[in-house]
């Protein structure tokens, strides 16, 4: 605070501040300056945003002139409905929430289980498994993408979700498993050894002490997965090829391609509104969990 | 019941085998593990040890079985093949890598495309991210009320922008023609002057920037210019160096720069050498010489593990190229195999050679063999059609285009120069800048090559660009003159012809000039990770340094590049990496964004190998595509890992 503000410091008594010493504060010109680029910064990042929240409530005319209105005119509430009525609308968001679901569970469970073997038990050969694993890092996911397509091709496995959920019982994700495996370790290892005492096995001790102290880390790594799930539009876009199977990514993505001129782009900014809401309504309730977990893949170095 | 619900269900019941199977295998792999325990002697409790350890970290050990291992060494495999899905396999060897690297046919140029878009999402990309994520870093590591809520609103857009929502409203917003950015640019630019002026400079230089680009990408003559851009390299690298003392940390930041320009350099050369055919062996030949030459340098610097590196390199070299001529049947077998003896010899002798004057004396020997072979080579302008003998001209500002009369003279003088000879010049500017500036012996003579080395690039960087405008201009005119549309950079000639008049837009989305600039504008949009990752790293920058340096009266600019630039040089570290990676891996943006017009402009690595795949079902070549990408990513990240000395870890 020093550094920053001498004004503030100078004028006031070391224990209690007085009222003119904090106004003189809040109009400090340094803070102020700060302030109206964080605000101008603020705009740039959020107005796409609200550009995509405005556009989904006008008219076509509207969409179709040059005009700078944010907002609508009449607030055309009818864009949503129309998409209510659509049975593709459904059945994406469905398709999307069934995806998710499965690949929160299939990953999650097997990451902690992986971690948990990783950090807490000491075995022979797990630094070479660990070694392997982190090893896998570096390889780009483009390296087994194509003979990935392939297996899953001969399984009989394209035009289902199979390619996209079952991959994810199997710990998929190194770099979640590192961050689960960091916090894990930091768990004092007396826990384990009363237990240990106690009679219980390592499959009791993972469940009754070590899962419930790691729920923090969990929740990073779940809401890390669900965001990325939500927005996968890469592989639903390889494996499931068919309508009906379309999870929002698609639905969305699909609605760009319509053959239509001009393009209506108050329903391609409806359906983007209801694609992002549970993004966003996860974000703002977990954001501490993004902010620790991205300070804490990048710590590492 | 309809076929999604009917598809849910599949999955469920797939998805209870799988854990069935996950818990089986498990179990086996535990028991199977304990049994190996046993049978080496390991004590009962170890034994039960190995049994849990491995029970646990099972489901990935068998996944990574299934789904990385053997598809990895499976796409390997297909890699060498003509496979498509649905017909047979037949072996074609090195057909596809010479395709992809040589940039032959459509799909080779559509590569080679691919990659130059990649190459520049790196070198603009990544620092605009760098600097727009350090900034706001900066900013909201002040200490004041409300930051959180500005680091959740900087954040938010990463979220969003792995989905394809937020990018439709970008293009929406992008729109040329009434879009709500080009709208309010407009409007702003129409009520001041000044800012008139910047947003038309702000157009003229993406459009001249962007069409002199993708001339270079595909594959244009570069005319002159092709001596500026490694003269530009050597010029702006020695600059750097002029001021102040020559001292130990400079040489090593001299020495890191050119060793990965040279690295860089080599493996694209050797990458295409290697796969050409006929085999070209006048690259692999420079590089071998490069290579032998930088050994000598260390030699007499004295650090033994990089003479074997830099020895090992062109007897590898040579001898592939060897096996390649010897296979191809290549006429020049004459000429080549006595050299690569004579060569070879002593660069063999010289790794069982412990006396340091004789093994210097006879690496010497080696080296110059190599060196002779590729003045041999080029000397007749076999490579560049004599185009060296130019730069001796140049240095007295003596240009080449003197009266030209005919577009054949200007073909002739300037034939297509490839970028492969603009990259070997800049290879050799690199090694033997390397070479001299590595050498502690004589201090002098470092400081001497700095001077005279600035001064000669930059004679030869201006009397090539202006040789190079002239020459530009000059085409234009012949070509113009001779009733043939001009070809030749035309997009770039129509870009600098006139400064943008007052109702000129930049027209983003929907122009090749413009759809990278746009991407970049989403990039640096949603940089929000690399904010957070710089944020953290600013938090440990212990207090008590910033307040030294105010007593000893650094200034808060001195202050961040002496204080805050190297103390948070982890996560810088650490950004690069992740931005350079992501850059050659851009997908969803370009998926959503392009348009028939800007899918060439836009295209990355990733996205080729999508279109290769997926949607031609071209599985052989897609398999090359994507260990070509493989080993650029992992030699990316081995390089940053190897070059990240100037991090400091620890305070």
């Amino acid at each position: 605070m020093t550094t920053l503000n001498p004004v503030a410091v100078n004028s006031t008594p070391p224990i209690r501040r007085s009222l003119i010493a904090r106004i003189v504060q809040i109009i400090d010109p340094r803070a102020l300056i700060i302030y109206v680029i964080l605000l101008v910064a603020s705009l740039f990042f959020l107005f796409p945003m609200a550009w995509m929240a405005g556009t989904s409530l006008k008219t076509i005319q509207e969409v179709g002139q040059p005009q700078l209105s944010l907002l609508p005119a009449v607030p055309q509430w009818v864009n949503y409905t129309k998409l209510f009525n659509d049975e593709n609308f459904y059945r994406s968001y469905a398709n999307s929430l069934f995806v998710v679901t499965m690949v929160l569970l299939g990953t999650v469970t097997s990451i902690t289980l992986v971690s948990y073997a990783f950090s807490r038990l000491e075995w022979k050969g797990r630094n070479i498994v660990f070694a392997l694993m982190l090893g896998t890092l570096m390889l780009p996911a483009q390296a087994t993408l194509v003979p990935q397509y392939v297996l899953f091709y001969n399984l009989g496995w394209i035009r289902t979700f199979n390619p996209i959920i079952i991959p994810g019982f199997f710990a998929g994700g190194a770099a979640l498993i590192f961050l689960l495996r960091q916090f894990m370790l930091g768990i004092p290892k007396e826990l384990d050894e009363a237990a240990m005492i106690d009679g219980a096995n390592p499959l009791q001790i993972w469940w009754y002490i070590i899962l419930p102290l790691s729920r923090p880390a969990i929740a990073t790594i779940t809401v890390f997965l669900f965001v990325g799930q939500w927005n996968n539009l890469v592989q639903p876009l390889i494996y499931l090829q068919r309508a009906e199977l379309y999870t929002m990514p698609i639905y969305v993505a699909q609605k760009n391609n319509l053959q239509e001129s001009p393009l209506p782009w108050q329903d391609v900014m409806a359906a983007s509104v209801l694609f992002v809401i549970p993004v966003l309504v996860v974000f703002f309730f977990t954001q501490r969990y993004f902010v620790e977990g991205i300070q804490m893949t990048g710590s590492k170095g | 019941m309809d076929i999604a619900a009917q598809e849910r269900i599949n999955n469920l019941l797939w998805s209870a085998a799988t854990v069935i199977f996950i818990i089986v295998g498990s179990i086996a792999i535990g028991h199977l593990a304990r049994i190996i325990a046993r049978a080496r002697g390991l004590s009962e409790g170890d034994q039960r040890k190995v049994y849990w350890g491995f029970m646990f970290a099972s489901p990935w050990i068998i996944g990574f079985v299934i789904f990385v291992v053997g598809p990895a060494l499976a796409s390997l495999y297909y890699s060498f093949t003509n496979y498509r899905l649905g017909k047979s396999i037949d072996y074609i060897g090195l057909d596809n890598y010479r395709t992809l690297l040589l940039g032959q046919g459509a799909q080779g140029r559509r590569f080679m495309d691919a990659m130059f878009n990649s190459f520049y999402y790196m070198v603009v990309g990544v620092p605009l991210q760098i600097v727009v994520s350090l900034g706001m870093a900066l900013l909201l590591n002040q200490n004041l009320r409300g930051m959180r809520i500005f680091r959740l609103i900087f954040y938010l857009p990463v979220i969003l922008a792995g989905g394809p929502a937020i990018l439709l409203a970008w293009r929406y917003m992008l729109a040329g023609n009434g879009g709500f950015v080009n709208i309010t640019l407009q409007g702003a630019a129409h009520s001041f002057f000044l800012i008139d002026w910047l947003y038309r400079t702000f157009i003229f230089a993406v459009e001249a920037f962007n069409s002199f680009y993708q001339g270079i990408a595909t594959g244009d003559a570069l005319g002159p210019f092709k001596y500026a851009v490694p003269a530009l390299i050597g010029f702006a690298l020695l600059l750097s160096f002029v001021r102040g003392e020559w001292t130990e940390s400079r040489q090593n930041r001299a020495r890191t720069v050119v060793e990965i320009i040279g690295g860089a350099l080599t493996v694209i050369l050797v990458a295409r050498g290697l796969v050409a055919e006929p085999l070209d062996p006048s690259l692999i030949y420079g590089i071998g010489a490069a290579a032998a030459l930088a050994a000598l340098g260390a030699v007499l610097n004295d650090q033994p593990r990089r003479v074997r590196l830099w020895q090992i390199i062109p007897l590898l070299l040579g001898g592939v190229t060897l096996i390649g001529l010897i296979l191809t049947g290549n006429p020049d077998l004459a000429l080549y195999i006595p050299a690569v003896v004579i060569a070879a010899v002593p660069l063999l002798l010289t790794l069982f050679i412990r006396v340091k004057r004789t093994r210097t004396l006879v690496l010497l020997g080696g080296a110059l063999v190599l060196a002779l072979i590729v003045l041999i080579r080029l000397i007749p302008g076999q490579l560049d059609n004599g185009g060296l003998a130019i730069i001796p001209q140049y240095l007295t500002f003596g240009t080449t285009i003197q009266q030209p009369s005919s577009l054949d003279y200007l073909n002739k003088a300037y034939n297509t120069t490839t970028p492969v000879a603009l990259w070997f010049y800049g290879l050799v500017v690199a090694v033997l800048l390397g070479l001299v500036l590595s050498n502690n012996r004589y201090p002098r003579a470092q400081k001497i090559v700095i001077y005279v080395g600035t001064v000669v690039f930059a004679l030869i960087l201006v009397s090539s660009a202006l040789d190079g405008v002239r020459f530009f201009k000059d085409y234009d005119a012949i070509s113009a003159a001779a009733g043939t549309p001009n070809y030749h950079f035309a997009l770039f000639n129509q870009a600098v012809a006139a400064f943008p008049n007052d109702n000129r837009v930049p027209l983003w989305m929907g122009n090749q000039l413009w759809a990278k600039p746009s991407l970049i504008l989403i990039t640096v949009w949603s940089s929000g990770a690399a904010m957070l990752i710089f944020l953290a790293a600013l938090k440990g920058v212990p207090k008590q340094l910033y307040e030294s340096a105010e007593v000893d009266g650094a200034n808060r600019w001195q202050q961040f590049w002496k204080i805050t630039l190297p103390m948070i040089s982890p996560a810088l570290f650490y950004n690069i990496v992740i931005g350079v990676i992501a850059a050659l891996q851009t997908f969803e943006t370009i998926y959503i964004l392009q348009t028939p017009d800007t899918q060439e402009s836009l295209a990355s690595a990733a996205y080729f190998l999508f279109t290769r795949t997926f949607t031609q079902l071209e599985i052989g070549q897609g398999a090359a595509v994507s260990w070509i990408l493989a080993v650029i990513i992992v030699l990316a990240t081995v390089l940053q890992f190897r070059y990240s000395r100037w991090v400091h870890y620890e305070a």
